[in-house]
């Protein structure tokens, strides 16, 4: 049987129509508005793996022993070769290329620029490192052909250098002796932002080797399939690389960014927490102002010997009849908001210039919400939350009307 | 005096100060009274000389200042708010002068309100039907509140707050908004529901008519009981005392 007080509670949310709208409305707007964040938020650990597999960082890398610490580019691997098969046995890989890097000036006529220089694998680099995949003028590296060098437009434009232009390199090699090679730059890469172009600095993995005096390579990085199996790749890594190099993940390899990342989370949490508390403030205060309306009401069923507990049970049912339907407003209107910030993605390459570069990282700048099932039990629990919040003063405040007096006012 | 067993509602030196700001109103100055389960007794008095006062102490609404009030055995000043709220919810009934009906729901709704509250383990809907046929209002019992006329609406009042067979009903000034006909008419019904189920009922009023159907008229003047008159009104087949020794120590 349906009880009397449940439909006391219905029709008392359906009595002010135009304030019950309201709230609704309020409520759905602070569930829309705090869903879009969370999703942003949940967005931004797939932007961060996806910064890791088109940045050339990976999510997963093998360093030589002392790297993590030192960060040393003169570092090498104790046995690449092996540390290479073993990374390509891996399950769900999607890339794997080995690397060295050295601190070189590179030279034409009076310019000079300084520069990290890489030295690829030709034939994996572009799928690891996003910005070489095309070009803007001439061409990529080619597998065994030497002394050809690919770089950003920056690094050109400093150098004055055009396609075909020769570059002197020069950096220290193992003994302290200063060592040249001649590259000719046979490709200039555009990213659109200077800070970008300038990290960007590119010869084949034998050339480098020779330049440094220092065989083998210093990084095998490794792109998976699904960068939630991350921390299972290391797991199995660790097991089967060659003794004495070191596995590490995206996260320890940018430990800042993740940071920084998860501290633009908190912020946006705590930006969601402030509009849910101000849709709580406006919602006790509609229903605070219905409570008060119907004092008389509430003091007739205190005098008939409505309990204290009851009259809060009977504002926290209206309650929630408001908050279910600021819930399923919310759901209608953000599920579609959420499905296309996850599959359009958030561009704001208007506001940092096209791409966007963190501790030497190139981003992404669009960034994609997360759309799933949790849409539906956060948004409940959200909009439910606040308004039992939002309820439970105007409950307490009605609870204790004092039948006696409220009575004789207005007899 | 009336009774011939315990009263059920004894007040002994009741006084009541209401302090409003830095003045005290003594509303009621020592109140000395008994009522006898059955009786149909009516409260009257000048305005201001403290009947709504009294009234709402013995409907455990307030608590008196000083003095001995029990109302079925039951120490109202000593009762917590708790105690006093089940206490109303369980043995006392209520009829306000100005209805005080839920107006979202219908009569039914109303009277059936009541008993869910009790937690009344009967068929509540059918007894909410029950009511309201005695009171008259059989085919409006699915009427919402609104769309009852005022002596309607005292009726459903009455069948609300008689429905879980309270002892005592209170009423204060129930006929007051009432046009001649209808608080005939309600007075009528409430003297039948106190002769058939054998429930007191204590009410305040100014109307002449209405006291003309009393059977104990109580006068209060100044906060004190001036007369306690018993009166012709009561018609000889009625059983005060039978009443009387069915009710007691419920
Ligand atoms: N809550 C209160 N605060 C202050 N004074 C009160 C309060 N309640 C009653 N009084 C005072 O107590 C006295 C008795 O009031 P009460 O309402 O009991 O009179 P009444 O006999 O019911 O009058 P009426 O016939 O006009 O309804 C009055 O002087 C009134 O002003
Ligand atoms: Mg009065």
């Amino acid at each position: 049987m349906r009880m009397v007080s449940t439909k006391y509670a219905a029709r008392s949310v359906g009595r002010n129509f135009r304030r019950t709208i309201l709230s609704i409305v309020g409520i759905a707007i602070g569930c829309v508005l705090a869903l879009f964040m969370e999703s942003l938020n949940k967005g931004r650990g797939e932007l961060f793996a996806r910064a890791g597999s088109a940045s050339g960082m990976g999510h997963v890398r093998i360093v030589p022993a002392d790297w993590r610490g030192r960060r040393e580019p003169r570092l090498r691997l104790a046995d690449w070769r092996a540390d290479f098969a073993a990374a390509q046995a891996l399950p769900g890989v999607a890339s794997v290329t080995a690397r060295v890097r050295a601190q070189v000036l590179l030279a034409v006529g009076t310019h000079v620029v300084p520069v990290e220089l890489a030295g690829v694998q030709p034939d994996v680099e572009p799928r690891t490192f996003r910005y070489v995949r095309t070009l803007q003028r001439g061409r990529y590296l080619r597998a065994g052909e030497t002394g050809t060098l690919v770089a950003g437009r920056a690094i050109a434009d400093r150098l004055t250098a055009d396609l075909d232009d020769e570059i002197v390199a020069t950096t220290v090699g193992p003994g302290g002796e200063i060592q040249s090679a001649l590259f000719r730059l046979v490709g200039i890469v555009s990213t659109g932002s200077d800070d970008t172009d300038l990290a960007v600095c590119q010869v084949v993995l034998e050339d480098l080797q020779r330049l440094s005096g220092f065989p083998g390579a210093g990084e095998v990085s490794i792109v998976l399939n699904d960068y939630r199996e991350i921390d299972r790749a290391r797991a199995r890594l660790v097991q089967s690389v060659a003794h004495g190099d070191d596995v590490m993940t995206l996260s320890e390899l940018a430990p800042e960014i993740e940071g920084h990342l998860e501290q633009d989370a908190a912020m946006t949490r705590f930006v969601s927490g402030i509009i849910l508390l101000i849709v709580l403030l406006g919602v006790a205060s509609a229903q605070l102002a219905a409570v008060l309306e119907r004092r008389r009401e509430f003091a007739v069923l205190a005098a008939l010997g409505m309990s204290g507990p009851r009259m809060v049970w009977l504002i926290v049912q209206e309650a929630l009849m408001l908050g279910g339907g600021g819930a399923l407003l919310a759901v209608a209107a953000g599920l579609p908001l959420v499905w296309k910030l996850a599959h359009t993605g958030l561009d704001f390459s208007r506001y940092v210039g096209g791409t966007y570069a963190f501790q030497g990282v190139l981003f992404d700048p669009v960034i994609y919400g997360d759309f799933g099932w949790w849409i539906v039990p956060y948004i409940s629990a959200v909009a439910m939350g606040a308004t039992i919040l939002a309820s439970l003063y105007p409950a307490w405040y009605a609870a204790r009307t004092d039948p006696a007096v409220a009575l004789r006012v207005a007899q | 005096m009336t009774q011939t067993s315990d009263p059920i509602v004894r007040a002994r030196g009741v006084t009541k100060a209401f302090v409003t700001g830095r003045q005290e109103v003594w509303a009621l100055r020592g109140v000395d009274l008994e009522v006898g389960a059955g009786e149909f007794l009516a409260l009257v008095g000048p305005s201001g000389s403290g009947k709504t006062t009294l009234l709402n102490l013995i409907g455990a609404l307030d608590v008196p200042t000083a003095g001995e009030l029990l109302v079925l055995g039951r120490p109202i000043a000593s009762l917590s708010k708790h105690e006093r709220a089940h206490l109303r919810l369980q043995s006392l009934g209520f009829v306000f002068q100005a209805y005080n009906l839920v107006p979202v729901l219908t009569a039914r709704e109303n009277v059936e309100f009541v008993l869910e509250l009790q937690g009344a383990d009967i068929d509540r809907r059918a007894r909410a039907q029950e009511v309201l046929a005695e009171l008259g209002l059989a085919d409006l019992a699915d009427r919402r509140i609104n769309e009852l006329s005022g002596g309607q609406q005292q009726r459903v009042a009455v069948a609300r707050a008689v429905a879980a067979r309270p002892a005592i009903v209170l009423a204060d000034e129930p006929t007051a908004n009432l046009d001649g006909e209808n608080a005939e008419t309600l007075m009528h019904l409430m003297r039948d529901l106190r002769d058939r189920h054998g429930m007191t009922f204590i009410f305040s009023t100014h109307d002449p008519r209405v006291v003309a159907h009393a059977v104990r008229i109580v006068t209060l003047v100044d906060g004190r009981i001036a007369r306690d008159d018993l009166t012709g009104g009561e018609p000889p087949h009625t059983i005060l005392p039978a009443v009387a020794a069915r009710t007691v120590g419920v």
